[in-house]
């Protein structure tokens, strides 16, 4: 590994060139940013197809989010044939009639207060653990229920995780919150059904990232994906995984294919994956390498420090980073033009990139510095140190989330969500969707909300609609969806009160003293009142972002699982003794001992008699 | 009997007679190996049955074994991995997304191609015998079901924490050596293996097979009855202990001296068992298996070494080659009129006929379905349209205070009506 990243080092540094701020390119981004193209390219597709591009945004505290995103195109027949797209997947959809698949693994917390709004405006991420959404089709409910178990089982086998656990009691059927994305006839809409289902408790591990890469055309040998380390992956303060496939159609609903699209999105804390690097045990930093904010007052004789950070920013490299540099450039993508294949870079223009030989800087938008791969050959790419540090602005989320438990005991609980609206100008439009497991028993009437401050509940201000499906005992989870509204530059409290339920002995898991995970609260955001159309939605508006509360844990009234042992033992015991002792009274005889005939006198009596018979005998004689 | 078998093969034409002549190569093959001896596939099931982190060791005995296994030449789709937690990316593990077994660190068993079958709550006792003797739910994927024959070899390696006749799973419940001896037995009546190797690393493990009676089994544990196993070495840095001394002497012979092609036998192994290394009795069982010991090579149940055989006159067992190409005969009768081509563009058949009855069925609901959104409209329902949606299917329904007053009212009433009818009964 060592070596490996050692040498392309050396190469790149011999070679390096600069590409310094005042490089003339105004000409040529002027002359391409008029071809820019976003997220759906316009030109014509064709069937087979494939493009591959990373973004880094440094965020602040010395954190960089990598998005990675790989988009393979297939034709939507049924046949056999299959180019980029993976057959495996492919087959896995048509034997469960999904029309449309959304797989998110996810991991560790996106800190919207520094970070911002999520990557895609929250759309390719997904709740922490797994979770998966599909659009089956079927005639009825029971008939899209057997489909979606057939396609939830099938996905466990292709991704290595536990995803055959989302049976009934964990599926939900969001009415609000979700739209298919992809391009569906009407015919076909008319029976999809929508499925929705989450394991929040799913480790997110190597195992599940080496079927993702195996989808991939290169499957991480050339190209951008051969950055996906395992190793760094998942070193990651937060990191997802998620696999979006759709219909996609011209504007004339002609010349559909299918698209996948897989997205790696991660946030690499640059600090500490430089750290690691040299040493993977952390160890505290020498005293005189500590930076102190001398202005505090902690300062003292014993030398202990206020730690100062966002000092500047740090240098690092893609190599440094995730372990290795991009190792040529995917062959498919590359007949589809080159830009198709490429590197992007949300800083200012005026922080110095060193790139390798070979690559070319293009902007496609003016946030973005984008580069294209070299053909061949390592590309790296060196951002050296830089003071004052580059302050990169993040968009604030529409809204912030919270939620956690409230109340005490092993009986009943509380919900609350803080739900904070940052704007000033504009109030903000969402449903938040909830889905609790069965032994989390909410009232509905106590759903409440209120501002924060204010002692009096509200519900008729903010809360707008709210479909519910109450749980069954075993048989299926609660299925809560409101849409609400929260005033501009205010925060509302969403409350409800819940009943644990007392499960029997065997449902509980072996580490049921860590208690059982709720699923994350997913919030989509919908567009601003003026602007309506669309499918789906409150009064047919749009979601237009996702964010996500993290996971709760439930503590559930937990039985000492030794005690059924000991009860037995002592019931045996007691039931020994009872039963003991009225069998003995029954079958037994009980007198004095005095009336107990003497043993001896009856073995004396025998010997009597033999005696006898032998002086008889020899009588006789 | 013999002419329409004649028949069958002597007028084929087209794909068809290709169809036929892949069926005949291919029974032919079972039936001259049905008596000869050997193997044609190797698989490996791995279980480790320990949760929580301070059981590392285990996790990492079975992922040494993957990693043997799979080095020797098994392929992934060929052995079931049951890891019962994560410690590869567990939050306490100072080396994420990699697991070591040595303290050297020289090694990463996580690698970056794993893939784990069955992992975390899925490891249980009942999905393992599941799992052994085919017993499985309608939709179990290929990578989670052991699709063996008579002609397998499988190597069956398990790790955990054991006592006299049973082995823990998960901290929650335990297998007992009649419970694995019983399922040995099924998969032996089923066809579902050729030899098996069954070696096992837990405390008292030699009485996990003690009770095993089907044949052709080769059984080896870590310790004899009233013996712990001990592990070898700690990690400091890690934390714990990385691997059990049974597991990491076996594995020492392995990456020492086994190489796929390598000649090694099973004997040579067994004998390199050294008590004082291992600080117990390491156990052999071997009265259930035919061959010598020191016949049996290593790669017959860690690699992946097929028996080649040339078959002779391929025309043995007759009657089923009959029924089988009177069974082709059929179904390509059926499926394919025109006699045009094999079995792919049949099952095409079968899939476009099976296409166009879903078709005909959905335009049929289809039908229903306009019929139902047309009475609901004319029925005065002025709702949205997600409401005529919601209508439609189960779900989540829409929570909506109506009349609320109206509707105390007759609640109130119905329960004065009732406090009336007491009273005057009671008065009566």
């Amino acid at each position: 590994m060592h070596l490996l990243s050692s040498l392309p080092k050396l190469r790149l540094f011999l070679t390096i060139i600069t590409l310094s701020i005042c490089l003339p390119l105004a000409s040529t981004s002027s002359s391409v940013s008029s071809a820019s193209s976003t997220a759906t390219p316009s030109q014509a597709p064709s069937e087979h197809d494939y493009n591959e591009h990373l973004t880094l945004r440094p965020l602040p505290g010395n954190s960089l989010l990598a998005s990675f995103n790989f988009k393979s195109n297939g034709s939507l027949d049924h046949g056999d044939h299959m180019l980029l797209f993976p057959r495996s997947l492919k087959q896995v959809l048509t034997a469960s009639w999904a029309r449309e698949l959304h797989v998110k693994f996810t991991l560790g917390r996106w800190n919207a207060e520094e970070y911002g709004v999520q990557p895609n405006s929250g759309r390719t991420a997904g709740g922490t653990g797994v979770e998966v959404w599909a659009w089956v089709e079927a005639g009825d409910e029971e008939e899209a229920f057997a489909r979606w178990t057939t396609l939830t089982n099938a996905l466990s086998g292709l991704f290595c995780a536990s995803l055959n656990f989302i049976d009934a009691t964990r599926t939900i059927r969001p009415v609000l919150s979700f739209q298919p994305t992809g391009h569906h006839s009407d015919a076909t809409l008319s029976r999809l059904h929508l499925l929705h289902g989450s394991l929040p408790r799913e480790p997110v591990c190597t195992e599940n990232l080496t079927p993702f890469l195996k989808l991939l055309p290169c499957k991480a040998k050339v190209g951008i994906s051969t950055l996906l380390d395992g190793h760094k992956l998942f070193d990651a303060n937060w990191q997802s995984m998620s696999i979006d496939v759709r219909p996609v159609c011209d504007d004339n609903g002609e010349n559909c294919k299918l698209e996948m699209e897989q997205a790696v999105d991660m946030v690499v804390d640059i600090e500490r994956s430089l750290r690691r690097r040299d040493s993977p045990i952390p160890k505290p930093r020498p005293h005189d390498q500590l930076l102190c904010d001398e202005t505090k007052p902690y300062l003292t004789e014993d030398a202990s420090c206020f730690p100062l950070d966002n000092l500047f920013d740090l240098g690092w490299s893609l190599s440094e980073i995730f372990g290795r540099p991009i190792t040529g450039t995917c062959p498919f993508g590359v007949k589809e033009g080159v830009e198709a294949l490429r590197v992007c870079l949300e800083v200012p223009d005026s922080r110095p990139v060193f790139l390798s030989v070979g690559s070319q800087e293009r902007k496609f938008d003016p946030q973005n510095r984008c580069f294209l791969l070299p053909g061949e050959g390592y590309f790296d790419m060196i951002l050296p140190k830089q003071r004052p540090p580059t302050l990169s602005p993040s968009t604030p989320p529409a809204l912030f989330a919270e939620r956690s438990f409230t109340g005490y005991g092993q009986e009943r609980g509380g919900v609350q969500t803080i739900l904070r609206n940052p704007s000033l100008t504009h109030s903000v439009d969402f449903v938040y969707l909830e889905s609790l497991p069965w032994f989390m028993k909410p009232y509905l009437h106590t759903l409440s909300a209120r501002l924060s401050g204010s002692p009096q509940a509200n519900n008729e201000a903010f809360i707008k609609e709210t479909y519910y499906r109450p749980a069954l005992d075993r048989k299926r989870g609660t299925h809560l969806e409101i849409r609400m509204s929260v005033p501009r530059n205010s925060t509302v409290l969403l409350t409800y009160d819940f009943e644990k339920a007392v499960l029997r002995y065997t449902e509980y898991p072996p580490d049921a003293n860590r208690g059982f995970d709720i699923a994350p609260a997913i919030i989509g955001i919908l567009e601003s009142q003026g602007v309506v159309g669309g499918v789906g939605g409150g009064e047919g508006r749009k979601v237009v972002s996702y964010l996500r509360t993290t996971s709760l844990l439930l503590y559930l009234p937990t039985p000492d699982f030794s005690m059924p042992y000991n009860v037995i033992i002592l019931t045996s015991t007691v039931i020994a003794l009872a039963f003991g002792t009225v069998f003995n009274i029954l079958v037994r005889k009980f007198v004095l001992k005095s009336e107990v005939p003497k043993l001896g006198g009856r073995v004396s009596g025998l010997v009597g008699k033999v005696k006898n018979l032998l002086l008889k005998k020899r009588g006789k004689e | 009997m013999l002419p329409s078998f004649t028949r069958g093969v002597a007028a084929p034409s087209g794909a068809f007679g290709f169809f036929c002549t892949v069926i005949l190569v291919v029974l032919a093959c079972l039936s001259s190996t049905a008596s000869a001896g050997g193997h044609t596939n190797n698989w490996a099931v791995l279980v480790g049955t320990s949760r929580f982190w301070f059981n590392y060791r285990h996790l990492a005995n079975v992922l040494s074994m993957y990693r043997t296994v799979k080095r020797l030449g098994i392929p992934d789709s060929q052995i079931i991995m049951m890891l019962s937690d994560d410690v590869a990316c567990n939050p306490r593990n100072a080396f994420p997304g990699t697991v070591y077994n040595n303290a050297d660190r020289a090694l990463d068993l996580y690698g970056d191609n794993i893939e784990v079958d069955y992992r975390g709550y899925e490891v249980t006792v009942e999905n393992f015998i599941r799992l052994l003797t085919d017993r499985v739910a309608l939709d179990t994927p290929r990578s989670k079901r052991l699709l063996t024959d008579d002609r397998s070899n499988i190597f069956i390696y398990m790790t955990g924490h054991g006592g006299n006749e049973f082995l823990k799973f998960q901290d929650a419940e335990e297998i007992s050596a009649f419970d694995l001896a019983d399922a040995f037995e099924q998969m032996w009546e089923k066809k579902r293996y050729h030899e098996m190797l069954f070696m096992i690393d837990t405390c008292q493990a030699n009485t996990m097979y003690s009770k095993v009676y089907s044949p052709n089994i080769i059984a080896t544990g870590s310790s004899e009855i009233n013996q712990s196993s001990y592990s070898h070495h700690g990690d400091q840095d890690v934390g714990v202990a990385v691997i059990d001394r049974y597991t990491y002497y076996n594995l020492e012979y392995l990456e020492k001296n086994v190489q796929p092609n390598s000649k090694h036998t099973l004997k040579e192994l067994f004998d390199s068992y050294d008590n004082d290394l291992i600080k117990s009795s390491p156990g052999i069982r071997t009265d259930l298996f035919k061959r010598k010991l020191d016949e049996v090579l290593i790669t017959d149940f860690f690699g992946n070494v097929q028996n080649v055989e040339v078959d002779g006159d391929g025309l043995r067992g007759r009657e089923d080659l009959i029924a089988l190409s009177r069974l082709a005969a059929n179904l390509t009768a059926r499926y394919r009129p025109d006699r045009e081509c094999g079995r792919r563009s049949a099952k095409k058949d079968v899939k476009q006929s099976m296409k166009k009855e879903a078709k005909q069925e959905a335009k049929q609901k289809g039908v229903k379905r306009d019929e139902e959104k047309k009475v609901m409209q004319s029925g005065g329902f002025n709702g949205e349209a997600i409401q005529t949606q919601q209508k439609k299917r189960v779900g989540a329904m829409r929570v909506e205070e109506k009349d609320s007053w109206g509707r105390t009212a007759i609640g109130g009433g119905a329960l004065v009506a009732c406090a009336f009818a007491w009273a005057v009964s009671s008065v009566l």
